[in-house]
């Protein structure tokens, strides 16, 4: 029942490619964020609870819950729409690192090992975030943030994925 | 640095309430107060019908917070929705009282006149709400005083609305009328002396729903007419 979501943010980073190929080959299992797309990372938790249910029912869309990650994150049904904007690209200096059930840290310990980059605060990612691409993204109008956080429009998304037609 | 955060889904739901067709636990999701709303079967109903009705009332029921949010209208925050245990988990609205603990608390402490004066702004409040609602093709099914959350001090009139499980999305006028009418008999056989307040709602949600107001009012008198006849007969 119980299950654990880690997070690490890192910045200035100089070998995205290299870790994101890490990932693609297995050596480990983490999901790769673009920290723009990020407003807090109560945002990705919200994501990865999903993905970690959905992983437990069989109801994964996507291959592992790692890339489930990353489609529950996005507002669209697509897959390759929602690794192409939320996924880390290999030009980028900054990442949000997610490991699902990594009960011993060696997987986060790995990566921090492997990443050429600044360990932050996860917190920090609110200095990286573009808000008016997230509000575009998301489809969130300007009427919904008078009485609504952006953080909350995004979590209100992210959790009703499956049940909208938006 | 590192952010570990532990599934708190589990950590000890306290129940907080035992609805007809819901039970309501306090919890924390990740740190944050929440509640959760948890469907129950019920056994007169036949299981397989009672399943889809009840993922179907949470669909109802989700959707709606969100359209309502869409729409500038405060409803609390989804975290998750987990249908394998009929479940929505939910912001808790904090400090917030019912609409209907509060109405009761004014027109326990003030004569009946101050209580109308109090409460007018409030009443201006709901119409605003609704009105916005149903111009949105948003009908919320089951409009009670306990459906409404009063957060912070009640002058600063943040109205949260809940509770969207019977709501649906269409654009009839005569859903929309009994929509008021419930909300009418709701406040009515719950507060004494009540019927300038919901006056007040009604003026108020004419002026937020210029596209069809006069037709949902139509709607509401026709179906009062329609309640006092079977009253009479009954
Ligand atoms: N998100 C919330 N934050 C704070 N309090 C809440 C929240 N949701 C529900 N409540 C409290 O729980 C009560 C019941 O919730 P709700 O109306 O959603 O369930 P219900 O089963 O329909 O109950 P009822 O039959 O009384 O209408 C509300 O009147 C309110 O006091
Ligand atoms: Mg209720």
């Amino acid at each position: 029942m119980d299950s654990t979501i880690s997070l690490a943010l890192f910045r200035n980073v100089e070998n995205a490619k290299e870790v994101r190929q890490n990932v693609m080959n297995g050596t480990f299992e983490a999901a790769l964020l673009k920290p723009s797309m990020i407003c807090d990372p109560f945002q990705v938790i919200v994501a990865a609870n999903r993905a970690i249910h959905l992983n437990r029912q069989n109801k994964m869309i996507t291959k592992n819950v790692h890339s489930e990650i990353l489609f529950c994150l996005s507002p669209t049904k697509n897959i390759s729409d929602s690794f192409r904007k939320f996924g880390l690209a290999d030009n980028e200096t900054s990442v949000m690192v997610v490991v699902a059930d990594d009960i011993d840290g060696s997987t986060m310990s790995a990566i921090c090992k492997c990443v050429k980059g600044e360990l932050s605060d996860a917190q920090d990612v609110i200095h990286l975030t573009e808000t008016k691409l997230i509000q575009k993204i998301y489809k969130i109008p300007d009427e919904e943030l008078v009485v609504s956080k952006l953080l909350d429009s995004i979590v209100s998304r992210i959790s009703s994925k499956d049940v909208l037609t938006l | 640095m590192e952010d570990e955060s532990r599934n708190s889904i589990a950590t000890m739901p306290v129940l907080m309430k035992q609805g007809a067709e819901a039970k309501l636990y306090k919890s924390t999701f990740y740190g944050k107060p929440c509640i959760i709303k948890e469907r129950f079967t019920k056994c007169y109903r036949h299981p397989s019908l009672d399943k889809s009705l009840t993922a179907h009332r949470i669909k109802s029921e989700v959707r709606a917070l969100l359209r309502c949010r869409m729409n500038g209208i405060c409803t609390p925050t989804v975290y998750f929705t987990n249908m394998e245990n009929s479940s929505i988990y939910m912001e808790e609205i904090e400090d917030a009282q019912t609409v209907r603990e509060y109405i009761q608390h004014v027109q326990a402490n003030e004569n009946s006149d101050t209580a109308n004066n109090i409460l007018k702004p409030l009443g201006v409040k709901v119409g605003e709400i609704l009105g916005i609602m149903h111009s949105n093709n948003i009908v919320h099914g089951d409009l009670t005083t306990s459906n409404m959350l009063l957060r912070g001090n009640p002058a600063g009139l943040d109205v949260v609305i809940i509770d969207f499980g019977l709501s649906h999305f269409e654009n009839f006028a005569e859903e929309k009328g009994v929509d008021l009418y419930v909300l009418e008999r709701a406040i009515l056989s719950t507060h004494p002396n009540t019927e300038d307040f919901f006056q007040t709602i009604l003026d108020s949600y004419k002026k937020y729903n210029l596209k069809s107001s006069v037709e949902v009012v139509a709607k509401l008198d026709e179906v009062r007419l329609r309640g006092r006849k079977r009253t009479m007969v009954g």
